[in-house]
């Protein structure tokens, strides 16, 4: 059966990316609304910000769309117990790990590609300025969709409906958003919300992102251990809450 | 090829099974009877690992059920499919995870998929299937990979009458296999059209188990004698005996005359009745 694995694991990881692909509707507007509201905002971003406004306005609204992505996550697990199909599933030789990973791969792909594009738009089309290497930026962009998965799954663990889902992830990503500095540069922001933003993993986000695109390696690397920390912290409540749910579900 | 021994399950103060019973020998097919609450899909969930039992023990070919997945095949009460992939990727993804490789899964598919009449829409959505045809593909995902033991929880449930007799060919043509099969069901018309023996459960246990015929001898059939004006019905266990003597006793002329023997209705009623 154990040879069996990297078969199931690659069944698990198509049928999955088919799930994706075939209900692309969140994935779309979180790609093309950003793209649009950072054509809308740099022109002010760059008029406040003589220095990486367009940079404020690409980083800013990739964190903010990206955290809301959250959802997407979340439904990819959420709608396998309204479907029932999480049970149906355990009849087969599949684990439960095997299922977890079968889900969360896909949607580590889509969310790195999702941030991604918003870069290259950002570099092509706003203008913004990019030292960093390619490889750089591509691993700040994998230690957040890292960060941002295993958030989503813990979420996905204590929500009970979509409503829930869509109602923590709308008012999360916001305030994460915000605080992190998203939406306004951290420096102009209160005093009170300077202080607390470090609180934020969109802060960290924003400030490795930000890193990763300007080429500060030494930048990125300290932001990032914070939200692999962060991740591994959210993917372990996760593990407990699945394993608690598993338990409560068998009797 | 199944045996589950003495399960007890329970929700808090509410026990689903209570010394819960039941085998299966490769090439049976059991039809498992019950009201709405009679522990019947609880013990399918158990057998199919989805439960653990509180007391009590189950073996599938000798092996506890978590270990046992590949010999299993369950189509659940509810729907439980991806409405957003087709019946074909249904039974592929069932198959492979099942172990069956490129040919063998292909040719299991379009086995299945004949064999329970889903040809003419393996492509189309599950989600825009009807009820019936939703209810055929469950089925077959559970048996693509000719399970060793197969668990139907009330397979026919709001399907039409030429979707129930394709499905239950294919349940008689996989027990002839050498497949165990449980069948859960309310229509008992069904269980006699299987030829399977019947195990009727009440309140967590099961009150009766055997061989149909074996079940029904010594219950009362019905002789029915229709006249001009009225009808006579009389219960009996010797109809023609019974018959008999009804015609002579007969004081006016006979219009017709009806036998009936005693259906898996009439057992359910009286083992319920006794219970």
């Amino acid at each position: 059966m154990r040879t069996d694995l990297p078969r199931r694991l690659a069944l698990l990881v198509g049928h999955n990316t088919t799930l994706r692909l075939r209900d692309p509707g969140h994935l779309i507007s979180y790609l093309v609304m950003p793209m649009v509201l950072m054509l809308v905002f740099s022109p002010l971003y760059r008029a406040a910000l003589p220095r990486g406004g367009e940079a404020q306005a690409v980083i800013g609204m990739l964190v903010m769309f990206s955290v809301l992505s959250l959802s997407v996550v979340g439904t990819a697990l959420l709608t396998e117990r309204t479907w029932r199909t999480w049970n149906r599933m355990r009849v087969t030789p599949v684990s439960v790990v095997e299922m977890l990973i079968g889900k969360a791969l896909p949607v580590f792909v889509l969310l790195v590609v999702q941030q991604t594009i918003l870069i290259v738009f950002g570099a092509q089309v706003v203008d913004m300025p990019v030292a960093g290497s390619f490889a750089l930026i591509l691993s700040a962009v994998c230690v957040w969709s890292f960060a941002l998965l295993a958030i989503g799954v813990a979420l996905a663990g204590v929500v009970r409906s979509h409503g829930e889902l869509a109602a923590v992830c709308d008012v999360g990503a916001l305030t994460v958003s915000a605080l992190g500095g998203a939406l306004t540069p951290i420096a102009m922001m209160p005093a009170w919300a300077q202080a607390v933003a470090p609180a934020s993993p969109g802060y960290w986000a924003v400030t490795m992102l930000k890193a990763a695109v300007a080429g500060e390696a030494d930048a990125v690397a300290r932001a990032a251990l914070v939200l692999v920390a962060v991740g591994a912290v959210a993917g372990v409540l996760a593990c407990i809450r699945i394993g608690r749910g598993l338990k409560e579900l068998q009797g | 090829m199944l045996e589950a021994l003495g399960l007890v399950k329970g929700y808090g103060p509410v026990n689903a099974l209570d010394d819960f019973t039941l085998a299966a020998r490769p090439g049976e097919i059991v039809g498992l009877v019950g009201h709405n609450g009679a522990g019947k899909t609880t013990f399918a969930n158990i057998v199919s690992g989805l439960l653990r039992p509180d007391g009590g023990r189950v073996l599938v070919d000798g092996k506890a059920p978590g270990a046992a997945r590949r010999l299993l095949g369950l189509a659940p009460q509810h729907i439980a499919l991806y409405p957003t992939v087709t019946p074909r990727e249904t039974l592929r993804l069932f198959g492979g995870l099942q172990g069956l490789r490129r040919r063998e899964l292909g040719r299991a598919v379009t086995e299945i998929a004949e064999a329970l009449r889903i040809t003419d829409f393996l492509d189309r959505r599950v989600g825009v299937l009807s009820g019936g045809q939703q209810r055929r593909v469950q089925a077959a995902a559970a048996m693509v990979h000719r399970p060793a033991l197969l668990l139907l929880d009330e397979p026919t449930a709001g399907v039409d009458p030429e979707t129930r007799q394709s499905l239950l060919e294919v349940v008689r043509d996989h027990a002839r296999t050498g497949a165990a099969v449980v069948y859960t069901t309310h229509y008992l018309p069904e269980l006699t059209d299987l030829g399977a023996s019947i195990a009727v459960a009440r309140h967590g246990r099961v009150i009766a188990r055997g061989e149909a015929g074996e079940l029904l001898h010594g219950l009362p059939g019905e002789v029915r004698l229709t006249f001009d004006d009225e009808e006579m019905r009389v219960p009996t266990t010797d109809p023609a005996a019974t018959l008999a003597t009804m015609l002579v006793e007969a004081t006016k002329p006979v219009r017709s005359v009806d036998l009936s023997r005693p259906t898996l209705d009439d057992l359910y009623r009286a083992v319920v009745r006794a219970h």
